[in-house]
């Protein structure tokens, strides 16, 4: 049967950690040595989530969700307690060379690059690791130089870059080896605005003309609204939310919402489907009603059949506010 | 969705897979060898350590002929050969943030199981390098010192034949030490102090601070027991004829002993490992 | 008047003992925070010790098993060796924080310490508590018991205010030259790797009578690195062996205060250095 590469399918994924419950003073010491407590924390409770070939999925959550934790278990550097993984239609875990020939990875906060080796000589060793061509090599770099722009710092040590060059760095490392399934674990932490746009124009680029599938953790809202299709939302360990992004809104209660100026007094401000939350003189808002199935654009419609509209604009609701709020809901 | 631009190379060949990787045993002398302004210092302390050593055998034998079984030849080429033993058996990993300990904490050790070469294989030819590195570079001042007369040559052809064979199960043995106090980091994070405490202790029962033969009878019954001495200290008591070439032999039974117990014992370990790896970071 | 001079003689006093309670009270608090790395504790206490195992070696091993050293015998050779480690253990426990120089200054504590009514190379020797002192502090003390009771000492008053000025002389000594070494990697240089080896020439060749070297080598560690003034001259003097050093005896009389004249010219470097850190040049 061929490999379905490309894919990401996770079940039930578990991961409890053992800790020993140590109790302050002599006396605490003393009974961790002897007979020590133990209690359980799960760090990841069942989480089942899959990416498609081609697809770029964005886990989201707050620090000690879990997200770090789950995407360590999809690379296989960590084993599950309990649950079943496979990537590329291998459980990474147990094969972990095949999975590796397979996977890149990028972790925003570590860099995999030697630090006193230049750029260009860490990537030299990396193609000898993975076993690639100099030809391949060289068309690969080539073609990860168009948007990292790499040259600008190819001969110097690594320990000299700035953060948003070690990780343009770190990306052309992780894709090296041209893999199908790509993780990045917070890669744009930190990082100013161009270089984050960088990045995400990077991957957006090897997402839709490469066909790589990509699973992204990250804390930046406007990366997921930016990059992302679907969104998985983690918080204490579990699966809050799991589908398109736009689809958020509805999770959280939290909807787009028409802002209107009037020319004069309105009479009637009826509109099939929408609902007035303010009024303030000739300024109305208007939220689609929760049954409505409408769009921004069919509101823009009704509302400027019906009302003597001389001014409108569309509030996208902010997704900080929407997660925030689907995680209150969630709990 | 675009055609794509570059072929897929695909998985390669399985030589490739296989030779390819142990072209990164060049990272450290790469280093070391691209930034040489840093070699003068360790190049400095290792002539004064040397002359000193010199000096100082000399000095100790202008009264007497013959100590522990020992000339003052003997003595000192032992000595001399400890000081570059010393020097030259680790190599700086520090500075490109190699070493186990930093790997573990700063995390970077995930990589090592992300990549299609074995942690084990990995560490072997990272491990490889270094010493075939330490080894040029003792190697140089080896002749240099032979050059100079500072020390002698072994006594005999099959004298320099079972130094050499003895070096290479040594070599192999400190590998394996190495290796253990590395693998102990993957249960707690070892901190410098006891591995110094350990460098120190191998450095005495190897025969790196002096000679194993001076010292009482009871201290080398103790170290014959243990693995440490079977890295210079054999080696180096055949180089200078304390050992008669026929000894080779047991010695050789000694150190395969040694080597055939720590690779099992190793191999078991990096499975422990590599099931126990958790990175920090949640 | 005379009342005005006495209240500020009285300040100055009171003010500087307490400076030194507040030195204490630090010197406290790190212990405290020190203690409760209880694992931390005893290993770097073990490695303190373990660090000069080397010289107990040389000692216990070597030492009994030759007639003597370049002319001295086994027990005048204790001398030096005492001598160089006591004074080595003052200036671990005292200096030793100045090695740390750079990670201090990495973390920003410079400034900190900039804006606090305490001198700053004070804080700075006061950054970490000593605890690898107390290892080496205490094979020292051992050290120098050993050689009290095998040395034929005529024990004078002078005798002894001359062995305390040649600790004392020798610890400041090395306190100069670390120092040095603290300026010079604050500010990054190449440099620091030459002083750290004067630093270890002073560990090695510091140990032994001057008499095993060749004339080069002796005027070089005499006249260029003063290695010589750390133990070996007075040690000399002690024992009445200043004729062999091929040292005028004036000197050799004077060597403890070789000591403290290096040290305040690098203290006064010291600060030069950070008035040019002050000035934004850092």
């Amino acid at each position: 049967m061929p490999m379905p590469a490309g894919t990401i399918v996770a079940e039930n994924l578990t991961k409890v950690y053992r800790t020993v419950v140590r109790k302050p003073g002599a006396a605490g010491a003393v009974k961790a040595l002897i007979r020590p407590d133990h209690t359980d924390k799960v760090a990841v409770g069942g989480v089942s989530l899959s990416v498609a070939q081609g697809e770029l999925l964005a886990l989201l959550g707050p620090n000690g969700a879990g997200k770090s934790t789950t995407i360590k278990m999809l690379c296989g550097i960590l084993t599950p307690t309990a649950g079943t993984v496979e990537v590329n239609g291998i459980v990474p875990y147990r094969d972990r060379i095949a999975n590796a020939r397979r996977i890149g990875v990028v972790f925003g906060q570590r860099t995999q690059l030697w630090r006193d080796l230049p750029a260009r000589t860490s990537l030299e060793v990396l193609r000898d690791i993975y076993g690639l061509t100099s030809a391949d090599f060289s068309a690969r770099i080539r073609e990860f130089n168009r948007i990292l722009e790499l040259e600008e710092f190819w001969e110097t040590r690594s320990r000299q870059l700035s953060l948003g060059q070690r990780v343009r760095c770190d990306l052309a490392a992780a894709l090296l080896h041209d893999p199908p399934v790509v993780f990045l674990d917070e890669p744009t932490i930190g990082m100013d605005v161009v270089v984050k746009e960088q990045v995400r124009e990077f991957l957006r680029d090897q997402v839709q003309r490469r066909g790589r599938s990509v699973l992204l953790t990250t804390h930046d809202m406007t990366e997921v609204a930016r990059l992302a299709e679907r969104v998985a939302l983690i918080d204490h360990g579990r699966l809050v939310y799991d589908g398109k992004t736009a689809g958020l809104h509805d999770l959280a209660g939290v909807t787009w919402r028409v802002h209107v100026t009037v020319d004069g007094r309105p009479g009637a401000t009826d509109v099939p489907g929408m609902r007035m939350t303010r009024a303030e003189g000739e300024r109305l808002t208007f939220v689609p009603h929760q049954s409505a199935d409408l769009t921004p654009r069919d509101a823009v419609r009704r509302l400027i059949e019906h009302l003597p509209v001389t001014d409108i604009r569309v509030e996208e609701p902010d997704l900080e506010d929407v997660v925030r709020a689907a995680f209150g809901a969630g709990r | 969705m675009q055609e794509a631009i570059i072929p897929n190379g695909g998985v390669p060949s399985r030589l490739r897979a296989f030779l390819l990787p142990w072209r990164a045993a060049r990272i450290t002398p790469l280093t070391e060898l691209t930034q040489a302004a840093r070699l003068v210092p360790p190049a400095a302390m290792v002539a004064t350590q040397l002359a000193l050593t010199y000096w100082l055998w000399h000095a100790l034998y202008a009264g007497v002929r013959v100590s522990a079984g020992l000339d003052v030849a003997q003595a000192t080429t032992y000595a001399m050969l400890g000081v570059l033993y010393q020097q030259f058996s680790t190599v700086d990993r520090w500075s490109n943030g190699d070493t186990m300990v930093q790997l573990m904490t700063e995390g970077t050790i995930a990589f090592w199981f992300l990549r299609p070469v074995s942690a084990r294989r990995y560490y072997l030819i990272r491990a490889v390098g270094d010493i075939a590195y330490g080894g040029g570079l003792a190697l140089v001042a080896y002749l240099a010192c032979l050059g100079i007369g500072a020390i002698a040559l072994p006594p005999s052809w099959p004298a320099a034949g079972a130094a050499l064979i003895t070096l290479v199960f040594g070599l192999a043995i400190t590998y394996y030490l190495h290796l253990v106090l590395d693998l102990i980091c993957f249960w707690s994070t070892v901190n410098d102090a006891a591995i110094t405490a350990v460098q120190f202790a191998t450095g005495l029962l190897s025969g790196a601070f002096a000679p194993l033969w001076f010292f009482p009878g009871w201290f080398r019954h103790v170290s014959a027991f243990l693995p440490f001495q079977t890295t210079l200290n054999v080696p180096l008591s055949l180089y200078v004829g304390r050992l008669p070439a026929s000894a080779l032999g047991i010695q050789l039974a000694v150190q395969a002993a040694w080597t055939a117990g720590f690779a099992l014992f190793t191999w078991w370990l990096w499975r422990r490992a590599a099931a126990r790896v958790t990175v920090l970071g949640g | 008047m005379a009342q005005g001079t006495g209240r500020q003689v009285v300040r100055q006093v009171r003010g500087f003992f307490a400076a030194w309670r507040l030195v204490l009270r630090i010197t406290a608090a790190n212990l405290g925070g020190r203690l409760q790395y209880r694992g931390d504790f005893l290993t770097v206490l073990a490695m303190g010790l373990a660090w000069q195992t080397s010289v107990f070696v040389f000692v216990a091993v070597i030492l009994t098993r030759f007639p003597g050293l370049g002319g001295w015998s086994a027990s005048d050779v204790l001398l030096i060796l005492a001598i160089r480690l006591l004074a080595h253990g003052v200036v671990v426990t005292v200096f030793n924080s100045l090695l740390l120089t750079p990670y201090i200054a990495q973390q920003g504590l410079i400034d900190f310490y900039l804006v606090r009514p305490m001198p700053v190379y004070r804080q700075v020797l006061l950054y970490q508590f000593p605890l690898n002192a107390m290892g080496d502090c205490f094979a020292a003390i051992v050290l120098f018991a050993v050689a009290i009771t095998r040395l034929r000492l005529h024990w004078t008053p002078a005798t002894v205010v001359y062995l305390a000025a040649a600790v004392t002389g020798g610890a400041l000594l090395e306190g100069a030259v670390l120092t040095m070494v603290s300026i010079l990697t604050f500010r990054r240089t190449i440099g620091m790797s030459v002083f750290m080896w004067f630093d270890r020439m002073i560990g090695t060749f510091g140990n032994y009578p001057f008499s095993i070297l060749p004339l080069a080598a002796r005027a070089a560690l005499t006249y260029v690195f003063p290695v010589a003034f750390v133990a070996y001259l007075p040690a000399a003097v002690l024992t009445g062996r200043i004729a062999s050093t091929g040292v005028p005896a004036w000197l050799a009389y004077a060597s403890p205060a070789a000591g403290p004249l290096l040290y305040v010219g690098a203290r006064y470097a010291w600060h030069r250095a950070l008035r040019r850190y002050e000035s934004g040049s850092g």
